[in-house]
């Protein structure tokens, strides 16, 4: 498999990382957005992440020079045609979505392979919004924040993608240093289902707001469990209110099935405005 | 079940049947017992018996051997014995059914043996998922491994203990 032309659609933090990942293993990136501030912020994001390296020695400035020319910032109109690859990174929206990739369809070469990183939507509803002969060509790639850090990639086959594809896809991230795992079209992929109940079964451990035994919880699952965060310091790390919206989505996507139920502390919480770090409130107090 | 003695105590470790756990209790009333209670609620074994003074989850214990201990009583001694053979004791006040990490794990086990079943994933790349996505010192199965009698233990206590439906043990466990 060759993938050399990139863009990626969508310049906020999920879009910026992985564009500066595919630069990193030296591909050609075009990074998308149709707000040039949101471009401008991504550049200035990107290219300070690489001078930083340069002076931690940690990258010669010879190569973040090559870098940086292998990454252009583009509105969507200006963006070259003959991608070899484009993911989409952009809200989390599927109407918008849907919107965005009937224009890629019909803008991009028959070669090109469209993926979406989405966490929240099936790939087979996006992949209605192109042609039928491009939806082999079409699947889930899922980074994780941040992309140029954590190594898994998400390969998500949905129901009409190419299933050798999406082998080529794995064996590529795979040779580049990534971590791919291969999964099914199915609500959460992997990572977002199966760390649902880091989250569900302390809260129900606690059953309650009681900010002691939630020390408690995070100190044994930290100290005996070998977790680097406790599950209450990383939910409100992450946003109580997003981790709760991503629990629903699962759930309704689940047909309630119980082992998702969200827990009741979760919904007060963001009835309350507790959201966590970003509010200076939410398991724990910021101050 | 191995049972270790040591002045008026006596350290239960090891997976047992709760009728088995009950007569260790049953046969020791002079002793201060602490007892493995991984997989069960160590709330009602408190209730019916004064001898027992202490639990603790070692059978999900990895490597680094540290469990989580609670304990009403002679905390010094039990945690020195502890520590003299090999565990790292965590002291816990939370009185959980399958304490804190042996609960968690457990459903997270379960859940990934659902994915599996219906399969979302291979065993390798659920795992590989976990650790590289979000950082978990090792992937589900790896947990699993040579634990599944427990965690399906554990999860079919939870589930007649509480009648929650979240504790179903998946069918391939």
């Amino acid at each position: 498999m060759k993938i050399e032309r990139v863009v990626v659609i969508g310049a906020g933090t999920m879009g910026s990382g992985i564009a500066q990942w595919f630069a990193q293993e030296m591909c050609f990136v075009e990074l998308v957005d149709n707000s040039s501030d949101q471009l401008d912020r991504a550049k200035k994001s990107i290219h300070d992440s690489w001078n930083k390296l340069v002076e931690k020695e940690k990258l010669t400035s010879c190569k973040a020079e090559q870098m940086k020319k292998l990454l252009e910032f583009k509105s969507l109109d200006n963006v070259s045609k003959n991608a070899d690859l484009v993911v989409e990174a952009i809200i989390e929206n599927l109407d918008v979505k849907k919107d965005l990739f009937a224009k890629l369809d019909k803008h991009f070469s028959e070669h090109t392979i469209l993926s979406s990183n989405t966490s929240s939507f099936p790939i087979h509803l996006m992949a209605e919004a192109v042609s039928t002969a491009r939806r082999g060509n079409f699947v889930g790639l899922h980074f994780f924040n941040p992309a140029t850090i954590m190594k898994l990639v998400e390969v998500i086959k949905g129901k009409d993608s190419d299933q050798e594809l999406c082998h080529e896809l794995y064996s590529w991230f795979d040779s580049k240093g990534k971590k791919p795992a291969l999964c099914k079209d199915s609500p959460g992929f992997i990572v977002n289902r199966v760390a649902r109940n880091f989250y569900g079964e302390p809260l129900r451990i606690v059953g309650e707001d009681d900010e002691r035994k939630m020390r408690e919880v995070d100190h044994i699952l930290k100290e005996v469990g070998g977790f680097k965060m406790g599950p209450f310091e990383l939910m409100d790390m992450i946003g109580i209110d997003v981790n709760y919206s991503v629990t629903c989505s699962v759930w309704e996507a689940y047909d309630r099935e119980p082992r998702f139920a969200p827990h009741r502390l979760q919904k007060k919480m963001v009835e309350d405005g507790r959201f966590g770090r970003k509010t200076k409130r939410g398991y724990y107090k910021y101050d | 079940m191995t049972n270790v003695s040591f002045g008026d105590y006596l350290l239960n470790f090891g997976f047992g049947t709760k009728e088995e756990k009950t007569k260790i209790l049953e046969m020791n009333p002079d002793k201060k017992v602490v007892m493995d209670l991984s997989c069960y609620d160590p709330i009602s074994f408190y209730k019916k018996f004064p001898n027992l003074i202490g639990t603790f989850a070692a059978l999900f214990a990895d490597e680094n051997k540290k469990i989580e201990v609670h304990l009403l009583e002679g905390v010094e001694d039990v945690l020195k014995k502890f520590i003299e053979l090999g565990y790292t004791p965590v002291e816990t006040t939370i009185v959980s059914c399958g304490f804190v990490f042996p609960r968690t794990i457990s459903q997270i086990i379960n859940e990934a043996y659902f994915a599996l079943q219906e399969g979302v994933a291979s065993r390798e790349d659920i795992d590989r998922a976990m650790k590289f996505g979000v950082n978990y010192p090792k992937g589900p199965f790896e947990w699993a491994h040579g634990r599944e009698m427990y965690v399906k233990t554990l999860l079919n206590e939870l589930l007649s203990l509480t009648g929650d439906q979240r504790y179903k043990a998946c069918p391939l466990l």
